[in-house]
């Protein structure tokens, strides 16, 4: 199995009282919420605990792409990603992703995942979300009628570009370029591998085995909650011929390690209610506009897991009292414990689920950088070991990086020195 | 008084229509809501017109056409449309996203009808008074901003005694589909470019608003007004939210012939 860390870059800052006081943390939350220099001081915490992370042995890092919110900071996943090329040396770059939507013309997209590829020896992962309508319908004023048509233009034209050989042109609905031909192409051939992250439309689970791309359920409700997704999507898979190959799927997990579950507990339970319940609090008008959800998924009754969050559905308690600790363990949104506790956790969601890759929240909420990186750590050195090997006689993971090999590869030069020309 | 319900082919696709009285024709465009019956409204004005009331692409019985995705789109569409159904070269009355619309179709077209009625267009957007945010408000907040008293909204809002099982089924993705074109015609505001051929529109045209219209403040009647030729403002309705004529029919429909008459005065 693939272990993941995975960094949503929450704002560390938001106040007692926020879900009271605030109606919501996406599209219109105060601006005199956000500290300048408290950003400058989180980026840095951050960056340094993805690339701990990265030294740590975790097999790829994750980053994501928000607007306009304090949940997550990462407007652009690809200026993260392109610092962490140059300061990480093995680990996949997972940019979870790029909403396609949002670019205009989408081949900046290509152009950019390109420079990473390149810049990072072919360690990239292209994950192409749709974005929450949050991001997309209000922060960046897309019409929620034409959003996924507009995505699946992009994501067209943008393995297009990936994989001709010659200048084309692009006739799109939307995209309209004479000639399409971006300078660098990625190091990976035909092209890095592509994750979709979904919230559990059937259309995606489709499109994931339509185009052999990894479906990666990003649910903040934790293994007991997913499993209804996951075994529809499984379902579906069989239903198209597909193999259950537990590489083609991702699922996020957060996990707090201590050496006790008593310690897990006193650690990990302030952080992770500051997450559930400010992180969270988006205001239910943002999470479903009319037409981002396809017809289909309206018939099907399906819910995004956003609007899980922003009317309670999903939860324990509803949406207006806030959620405690326990139960957020007791739900599974949070597994915490001892090393071998957490092995074994994990061991039971990734053969429940048949999850091949595991997404891994080792920060989370207002977590601070020496929780995050004891918990990295501890991770790292205990648990890993006990869990990486899952699934790797069985199958072949046929979605992830191949980097050039180590003896071609670059890496930094960490304090980069002037030679003579022709020396 | 017997009310039709029957489809014309358009270039796109089946479109369903509603008709109601004798006499002259008078075209109908609903508002956000959509069209499933004849409304009060519509037979308000049947006493002296044959009205004359397609459904929109999405807004109903009529299927939603995935090929309209932008203005110039709608405009074609709906000129088509009015071909179809009769109703080209008549008085329109038109609300709502349908009056902003029928503005556009007037503005390239200026024949298209012999004058309007609207009824709260959109079509403006003032960021110093930009109006509530429909999307912005929870799904059961929405209805009370769209009209002043919710029953006003029928099947749109309120299940009918009648249906049920997979009807019923049907009449909720409906909703949802009517909410999605809606929504689409405003996203992200309801600003094409019409304050730019507006002045095209040189047939007369009478503003009104409901005094409770939150979407569209009634102070925009001003701004149609100013960029129109030949504009009249009626006095805002009381008692009346964005779709007025849903809650305010006789008002509205008095108004409707009063613009007719003026218009018979004037040729």
């Amino acid at each position: 199995m693939k272990v993941l860390w995975f960094h949503l870059m929450p704002y560390p800052d938001l106040p007692d009282g926020f879900r009271q006081d605030h109606r919501s943390v996406w599209v219109d939350i105060d601006p005199a919420l956000y500290d300048r220099e408290v950003g400058h001081h989180t980026y840095h915490d951050y960056l340094d605990e993805l690339e701990y992370a990265a030294e740590c042995g975790f097999d790829g890092i994750c980053v994501n792409e928000h607007h306009a919110n304090g949940y997550g900071l990462m407007p652009s996943p690809n200026l993260m990603a392109s610092t962490l090329a140059r300061t990480t040396d093995d680990a996949a770059l997972v940019v979870m992703g790029n909403s396609l939507a949002l670019y205009n013309p989408p081949l900046r997209v290509a152009e950019e995942m390109a420079m990473i590829d390149a810049v990072s020896g072919g360690r990239l992962v292209a994950g192409f979300p749709v974005g929450t309508p949050m991001d997309t319908c209000y922060a960046y004023g897309m019409n929620p009628l034409t959003l996924r048509e507009r995505y699946h233009e992009a994501h067209d034209l943008v393995m297009q570009a990936w994989t001709s050989d010659e200048p084309f042109a692009f006739d799109g609905t939307y995209t309209r370029l004479r000639y399409v031909n971006p300078w660098p192409r990625p190091v990976q051939r035909p092209h890095p591998p592509v994750w979709i992250p979904g919230g559990g439309s059937v259309e995606t689970w489709e499109w994931c085995a339509e185009m052999d791309y990894v479906y990666s359920y990003l649910s903040y409700f934790g293994y007991k909650a997913g499993e209804a997704t996951m075994r529809g999507f499984w379902n579906r898979m069989a239903d198209l011929g597909k193999e259950p190959n537990p590489f083609q799927a991702g699922f996020i997990q957060f996990v707090g390690v201590a050496d006790t579950e008593a310690e897990a507990r006193r650690l990990y339970a302030e952080p992770a209610e500051y997450f559930f319940n400010r992180c969270l609090h988006v205001h239910p008008a943002f999470v479903d506009p009319p037409g981002y959800r396809t017809e289909a998924t309206v018939r099907a009754g399906v819910e995004g897991m956003v609007k899980q969050a922003a009317t309670g559905k999903g939860r324990p308690r509803g949406f207006h009292s806030d959620l405690g600790f326990d139960e957020m363990v007791d739900a599974g949104y949070v597994i915490i414990g001892s090393p071998t506790s957490v092995a074994e956790q994990l061991t039971h969601v990734a053969e429940k689920l048949n999850i091949g890759n595991m997404m891994l929240l080792l920060q989370f909420g207002n977590m601070d950088r020496d929780l995050t990186m004891f918990n990295t750590r501890l991770f790292a050195e205990q648990v890993l070991p006990e869990v990486r090997d899952l699934f790797e006689d069985e199958w072949e993971h046929r979605w992830w990086p191949e980097p050039l090999p180590a003896d071609r590869r670059r890496s930094p030069a960490r304090a980069p020195s002037a030679t003579e020309p022709g020396s | 008084m017997s009310a039709e319900r029957f489809e014309v082919a358009t270039g796109r696709g089946p479109v369903t229509v509603f008709a109601v009285g004798e006499g002259p024709v008078f075209g109908y465009l609903h508002g956000m809501a959509g069209l499933d019956a004849p409304t009060p409204c519509m037979e308000r004005l049947a006493a002296t017109h044959r009205v004359v009331a397609p459904c929109l692409p999405g807004f109903g019985p009529t299927p939603a056409d995935p090929g309209l995705r932008t203005m110039h789109d709608w405009v074609a569409a709906l000129s088509g449309i009015a071909d179809a159904c009769g109703i080209t070269g008549a008085p329109w009355l038109a609300s709502s996203t349908s009056a902003m619309l029928a503005l556009e179709v007037m503005a390239v077209r200026p024949e298209a009808a012999a004058a309007l009625l609207a009824i709260g267009p959109f079509g403006l957007f003032d960021v110093a008074e930009p109006g509530v945010d429909l999307y912005a408000v929870v799904a059961a907040e929405q209805p009370a901003l769209l009209v002043a008293d919710p029953a006003n909204l029928g099947v749109y809002l309120h299940d009918p005694d009648d249906i049920e099982g997979d009807d019923l089924v049907e009449l909720g993705i409906s909703r949802y589909l009517r909410r999605r074109t809606a929504a689409s015609l405003i996203w992200p505001m309801a600003d094409h470019g019409l304050d730019d051929r507006l002045h095209r529109v040189n047939v007369p045209v009478t503003l009104v608003w409901g005094v409770d219209d939150a979407l569209v403040p009634p102070s925009y009647a001003g701004r149609f007004a100013a960029l129109l030729s030949n504009a009249t403002v009626a006095d805002p309705i009381d008692g009346a939210g964005h779709l007025a004529e849903l809650d305010a029919p006789e008002a509205v429909a008095g108004l409707a012939a009063g613009l007719v008459a003026d218009l018979s005065r004037t040729r």
